[in-house]
């Protein structure tokens, strides 16, 4: 029975239902919500959609059983039962009758406050799940909006009373710093034509075009776009989903194939005023894109009220709205990623345990995306040039229906891009035509060339080549979701063609233009990319805070074949970089020791400190030594380009979904703690592993076992799902157009979602590193080695969350070695566990071949599986944050050099999918650029000599993000590394911004 | 004076303001002055002591159990009654928050190179070092000279921090060839207030320093001659005028003013030591930026850089 499912044992029996007060209230209120919809035809045009009435019945019950009531859909009715069907389409289940009131009243961000906080376990299909909010949102929206206005006031009032003034000497110091700018002392061998490779002669100022740009990024409010999804249901509508117009099968590569081409086909060829880039992601100025088959209906409950809510709000067109709730959402209800699973495996427990967020996080449940496209060869042969390639290998395939089919609809999905590039061309000379202004009319004139050049045939010039990559990304982004996919080593693809226009140079001159015009063609590239944003719910505003989509761009390091890659492109994505300080696209530096230079490394330091979190650090060294066991290429091993946040793919090569689950330890080590029961969810599913109360660990090793077995327990789980997610895709959302530009796909006439790739991966982001190892380090250190405590009585310090335990929460605090202080223990405990994590996900067989690779990043999660952990061994008090990725924990050692140094030993080995290491450094008021520069590259250099994997900066006071928290208004442009990707603070939920004013901050 | 094994005080890692580039810190403990300033007080003795940090303090009274000697009270506003202390430190074992700490212990010169020498990849890159510091390094002169032979085989930068009132023949000797800068403070010209300030007369220090004058023109190491900025005693037109006369006399180009720091009270009253009587006006305040500027045109004048 249903309510089961919130992991109260089978066996154990029902207590006799009882009718309550809130029973009786709950089915009256529900049969007032029946009779409204059955009664008002204003409602009840809502329960259908163009092919019919939507049927579906939503259960409720408490865990008790002393509340239960139904309400079943039918044909246009709508009946409310206090009786539960025998298999309702979903099921709420509530934790208490308190639960059941809060929930009628509830905003949709309460309401998933109450899933996370284990008052509320929904079952069963999520998109019904979000219609029934909808059709409660019709009735009670105003109220909701209300109390949105309400919180919002309330909040913004606290931090105002907290901060009444702003304090403008912080916010000026911010922007003070663009200009002070130094110059290169040097020039490295890669850097033909840059005179001063720092250009420090260049800022904003001198390109008023991108810095409108700018301004609309900022002051534009999102809107979500029907385009993709209304292109693509109608398509379907027409010709079938799960068979064709014949009624046969549809072969999943060419329906997609098919419906891809008829998308790109007919949507509009846009360019954006002004840009020197043509196409656009959606048809608004800055689109939200929705994705149907992927996690599209998870907005579906919020339509009447996502451009009221606090974070990310979005606006939507009621012709929008109309449309995504009675044409697209009931259309792909069933037929989505985490719906297909549920039907073919009847939901699963490892379904059941993603969909309660405190435990693990599958992303393929919304996308795949995680990858790098080969763009030199697309620059190189163009579509036509690929299309043959095609064609040559069709011949060799002819009796193979299935490699036909992946072959053929590459072919379609080719063709479909190569349409939408020539819709441009005939859109930007009409353009042309009627512009007025003789310089814009030329620039038009010049777009509708490149666009009948690039992609179709071979780039010659930076503009073709920059057209090229943007409208490949936009078709890309047309397949599937708009996730991490990442555009790979720009400067050195780009760089021949930079080099290609730089020799038609004669005069001083002519070549500063070059320049100059590269410098705004690659700002305008980064602000195209800022053109669309995820379809974020609110859930993920709390799970995913302020994340755009990472688009990782990758600079630096070195040549497929050993050599020293930095040259002028990558100076110029640097300058870009700089000038911005977007969050978006997503710059990673390569650094390799010993090969790229000082120069390279003091310019990524100094753009760090300009834009205060940007680029991202890599030892390429490191990462490479890290992935050797995997037997790639030497050649392709160099070619690595950094995925979504931090993750390593060999560029064109490699499926490696480097982002597949974010995974929380700690959930284990609760687990641990209480024989397989996890204590906020009040669930146990996990095995018996042994109870501290009486006594079943007499070793330290034996507790360490029973962590490895629950933490197996859950990465077991999480993997069937992926594999099961794995095949929804290859069912649902197959990728011609990403395969024909990765390797090896063309070559064994496979897709990409089957194991088409040369290389194929998934990797892992793991989260809780440092929390686990501290909390190892107190159980071994007090309770089995010193015998300081029992293990019984810090248990029960950590179940009362340290209240009343002053004595036990010092001991802990202060009496531990822990990761980062310099201990050498401490840093074996970490290791310790991450080769565990390493050697289990290393074993698992892997669906597309490969392997499956850990890496210890987090994204945001660490501040959301933080708020769904109780206190910790470490002294970590209940719901408070994680650390971010692997870094220290802030009271670890007051010596940042003891945190490098900590990190940078760890054995490397065990990381195969990266790391985000966060440092904030303060720069001393007085001192000079070249002075503070200086410091920060010394933390840098020998943090990358001694080994170090990757370090990101945040080089900004608290002090200034909590006056950025109360008068946001002046720092619009703020970004913040949070773990692994860049955020404007200034958008993020209150818990994150937290976070980072009390991440340790080590003034240089 | 003693020559018996020093404590040190502490190793501060990671450290931007001691010298060039990042550099450890190791604290001498024991000063053979006794500035009324020192906002070190807990370097002043060279044997060791207990601190109680009330703010670290959980109140679980476990030490009260545990003090064979029964000297520790709630109702005594330095919770420990020193006379009666017999410095077992059994308090301090099992005090889990670390309110209760021991001030000085005994490190080896292997125990002190260990502890540094994990940080020399951050020295070599950043062009630091390890900053010898106190209390007064050159109290233990035997110690200093090993310490220093000891880091200079790492290949470690070593900076000297003293107060010059040290044995000279001894420690041009041993000590100076192993360091490469020597920051050295110059208080107050005047020997009887110098005396007053400081506890002893300033002959020796002044001595000392010219001594080093002669050799530092041989380029083996850098000298640094530093004037903390104390309201009413060292802050003054005449003791500065006068110290950068002095200097100017001995060929000295450059020189350091250290601002003063008000916060210092406090760290007595950790040690149990009453907090001591303001000695201006003015110490519970920095000294104004345009104040310091005006200090610095003195030295300026006397064609010293600071």
């Amino acid at each position: 029975m249903f309510f089961f499912q919130t992991g109260k044992s089978i066996d154990l029996p029902l207590p006799k239902p009882k009718f309550s007060a809130v029973h009786l209230l709950l089915n009256a209120l529900l049969r007032v919500f029946a009779a409204n919809f059955n009664l008002r035809p204003g409602l009840k045009k809502y329960l259908r959609s163009d092919q019919g009435w939507i049927d579906f019945t939503i259960g409720m019950a408490t865990d008790s059983g002393s509340v239960t009531a139904s309400v079943t859909f039918k044909e246009g009715r709508v009946r409310v039962s206090a009786a539960i069907p025998k298999k309702p389409d979903t099921m709420l289940t509530l934790h208490s009758e308190g639960a059941v009131l809060k929930l009628l009243s509830a905003t949709p961000t309460e309401q998933i406050f109450m899933v996370l906080k284990g008052q509320l376990s929904p079952w069963g299909n999520q998109s019904y799940l979000n219609l029934f909010f909808f059709l409660l949102s019709l009735l009670m929206h105003g109220k909701q909006q209300k109390q949105m206005e309400k919180e919002r006031k309330k909040s913004k009032k606290d931090l105002l009373k907290a901060s009444p003034r702003a304090d403008t000497r912080l916010s000026d110091e911010l922007a003070a710093r663009q200009s002070v700018r130094m110059c290169a002392k040097d020039k490295d061998p890669g850097v033909t034509y840059l005179e001063e490779p720092y250009l420090s002669d260049l800022s904003l100022d001198d390109f008023p075009r991108i810095q409108g740009f700018l301004d609309i990024h900022f002051e534009t409010r999102p809107q979500i776009c029907v385009e993709l999804p209304k292109l693509v249901t109608d398509w379907h509508k027409a010709n079938g989903y799960e068979t064709d117009n014949a009624d046969n099968p549809w072969h999943p590569l060419l329906r997609k194939g098919h419906a891809f081409r008829h998308l790109m086909e007919n949507r509009k060829p846009l360019i954006r005023k002004n840009d020197l880039i043509a196409g656009t992601t959606t048809t608004k100025e800055i689109g939200v894109v929705v994705y149907p088959e992927g996690h599209g209906s998870m907005i579906w409950g919020e339509l009447l009220t996502v451009p009221h809510r606090t974070l990310n709000p979005y606006d939507l067109s009621e012709e929008t709205r109309n449309i995504l709730h009675h044409e697209i959402f009931p259309y792909w209800a069933r037929r989505n990623f985490k719906e297909w699973v549920r039907a073919r495996y009847d939901n699963p427990l490892c379904q059941q345990i993603d969909e309660r967020f405190a435990i693990y996080f599958l992303w393929k449940s919304a996308t795949i995306s995680h990858t790098i496209p080969d763009f030199p060869k697309l620059l190189r042969l163009g579509i036509s040039g690929i299309i043959a390639e095609i064609g040559e290998q069709l011949k060799a395939f002819a009796n193979d229906p299935d490699k036909t089919a992946a072959l053929e609809a590459m072919i379609l999905c080719l063709e479909g891009l190569a349409a939408y590039s020539r819709n441009l061309a005939r859109q930007a000379e009409t353009e042309a035509q009627n512009e007025t202004d003789p310089a814009r009319k030329k620039e038009l004139a010049r777009l509708a060339e490149i666009c009948n050049q690039a992609p179709l045939h071979p780039a010659r010039s930076l503009d073709e080549a920059v057209n090229a990559v943007w409208i490949t990304w936009v078709g890309l982004h047309m397949e599937s979701t708009n996730a991490g996919l990442s555009l790979g080593r720009l400067d050195q693809w780009l760089q021949p063609y930079f080099a290609a226009d730089m020799e038609k140079c004669f005069t001083e001159e002519e070549r500063n233009a070059c320049i100059r015009h590269a410098v705004e063609l690659i700002a305008c590239l980064y602000m195209r990319c800022t053109d669309h944003l995820p379809l974020t719910p609110d859930i993920a505003n709390w799970v995913f805070g302020g994340s755009s989509s990472d688009q990782a761009i990758t600079l630096g390091g070195v040549t497929p074949d050993g050599q020293d890659g930095v040259c002028d492109m990558t100076y110029i994505f640097l300058k870009v970089t700089e000038m911005l300080s977007i969050r978006d696209p997503n710059v990673n530096a390569r650094f390799y020791p010993g090969i790229n230079s000082d120069t390279y490394l003091k310019r990524l330091c100094e753009v760090n400190l300009i834009t205060t979190a940007t680029p991202s650090l890599h030892n390429d060294k490191t990462v490479m030594a890290s992935l050797s066991d995997f037997n790639y290429a030497i050649e392709d091993l160099r070619d690595w380009s950094a995925t979504g946040c931090v993750e390593p793919t060999l560029s064109g090569k490699h499926f490696g979904h480097t982002n597949f689950q974010m995974m929380n330890m700690v959930a284990a080590l609760e687990m641990a703690l209480n024989n397989g029961r996890h204590p906020l969810l009040n669930w146990k599913f996990g095995p018996d592993t042994g109870s501290v109360e009486t006594g079943d660990f007499t070793t330290f090793d034996e507790f360490f076992t029973a962590f490895t077995e629950q933490f197996k327990f859950i990465i077991d789980q999480s993997i069937i799902y992926n594999e099961m997610l794995a095949e929804a895709h290859q069912v649902l959302r197959p990728t011609p157009l990403l395969s024909s530009l990765i390797d090896g796909c063309i070559r064994t006439g496979r897709d990409a979602t089957v194991g088409g790739a040369k290389y194929n991966s998934s990797g892992a982001a793991l989260i809780g590193l440092a929390d686990v190892t501290d909390s190892m380090m107190a159980v071994k250190h007090l309770v089995f080695d010193e015998k300081k405590i029992t293990f019984a009585d810090l248990k029960r310090a950590v179940d009362d969350n340290f209240e009343n335990h002053p004595a036990v929460r010092a001991l802990v605090t202060k009496k531990v070695p822990l990761f980062g202080s310099g201990s050498d223990a401490a840093v074996a405990m970490a290791d310790r566990i991450a080769k565990f994590a390493h050697d289990h996900y290393w074993n698992k067989p892997h669906y597309r071949g490969g392997r499956y690779t850990v890496g210890f990043w987090s994204m945001s999660n660490h501040v959301a599986y933080g708020t769904l952990s109780g206190a910790l061994p470490s002294g970590r008090l209940r719901g408070k944050a994680f650390t971010p990725g692997l870094t220290p924990e802030p009271h670890a050692s007051r010596n940042l050099t003891d945190n490098i140094r900590d990190v940078a030993r760890l054995d490397y080995k065990n990381i195969t999918n990266n790391i985000a290491f966060n440092v904030k450094v303060v720069p001393a008021a007085g001192d000079s650029r070249e002075k503070t520069v200086d410091d920060i590259y010394s933390y840098v250099k020998t943090y990358f000599d001694l080994g170090g994997m990757q370090m990101q900066l945040n080089v900004v006071t608290s002090e200034t993000l909590k006056d950025a928290m109360a008068h946001p208004e002046n720092y619009r442009n703020l970004i913040v590394r949070i773990s692994g990707y860049n955020a404007y603070f200034v958008t993020l939920n209150r818990d994150m911004q937290l976070e980072l004013i009390e991440r340790a901050e080590y003034g240089i | 004076m003693t020559d018996k094994h020093p404590l040190i005080l502490d190793i501060k890692g990671n450290s931007l303001d001691d010298g060039p580039g990042i550099r450890s810190v190791v604290f001498f403990k024991g000063c053979p002055l006794s500035c009324v300033w020192c906002h070190n007080p807990e370097s002043k003795k060279t044997g060791s002591e207990i601190a109680f940090d009330p703010a670290e303090c959980v109140g679980c009274d476990t030490c009260l159990t545990v003090c064979p000697e029964k000297v520790l009270s709630r109702r005594n506003p330095f919770f420990i009654d020193r006379d009666r202390c017999t410095l077992c430190f059994a308090c301090v074992d099992e005090c889990p928050s670390g309110a209760l700490s021991r001030v000085g212990r005994e490190m080896t010169v292997d125990e002190i190179v260990a502890a540094v020498v994990r940080d020399k990849p951050f020295f070599d890159t950043s062009g630091g070092g390890v900053t010898l510091s106190g209390g007064e390094p050159t109290l233990f002169p035997d110690f200093l000279a090993r310490l220093l032979a000891a880091l200079k085989a790492e290949g470690i930068h070593t900076l000297l921090e003293t107060c010059g009132q040290f044995n000279e023949a001894g420690f041009m000797e041993q000590a100076l060839p192993l360091v490469d800068i020597i920051y050295y403070d110059i208080k107050l010209i005047d020997p009887d207030l110098h005396k007053k300030y400081c506890g002893v007369a300033n002959r020796t220090i002044l001595e000392n320093f010219i001594r080093l004058t002669k050799s530092a023109g041989k380029g083996k190491f850098m000298l640094l001659p530093r004037t903390p900025l104390i309201p009413g005693i060292t802050a003054t037109p005449e003791n500065l005028s006068a110290i950068a006369k002095f200097l100017a006399d001995h060929d000295i180009k450059n020189a350091q003013l250290l601002p003063y720091n008000p916060l210092w009270p406090a760290k007595n009253q950790k040690i149990g030591i009453a907090e001591p009587k303001k000695t201006t006006d003015d110490s519970g305040n920095w000294i104004p930026r345009e104040q310091i500027m005006a200090y610095q045109s003195i030295f300026a004048d006397h064609g010293i850089a600071t």
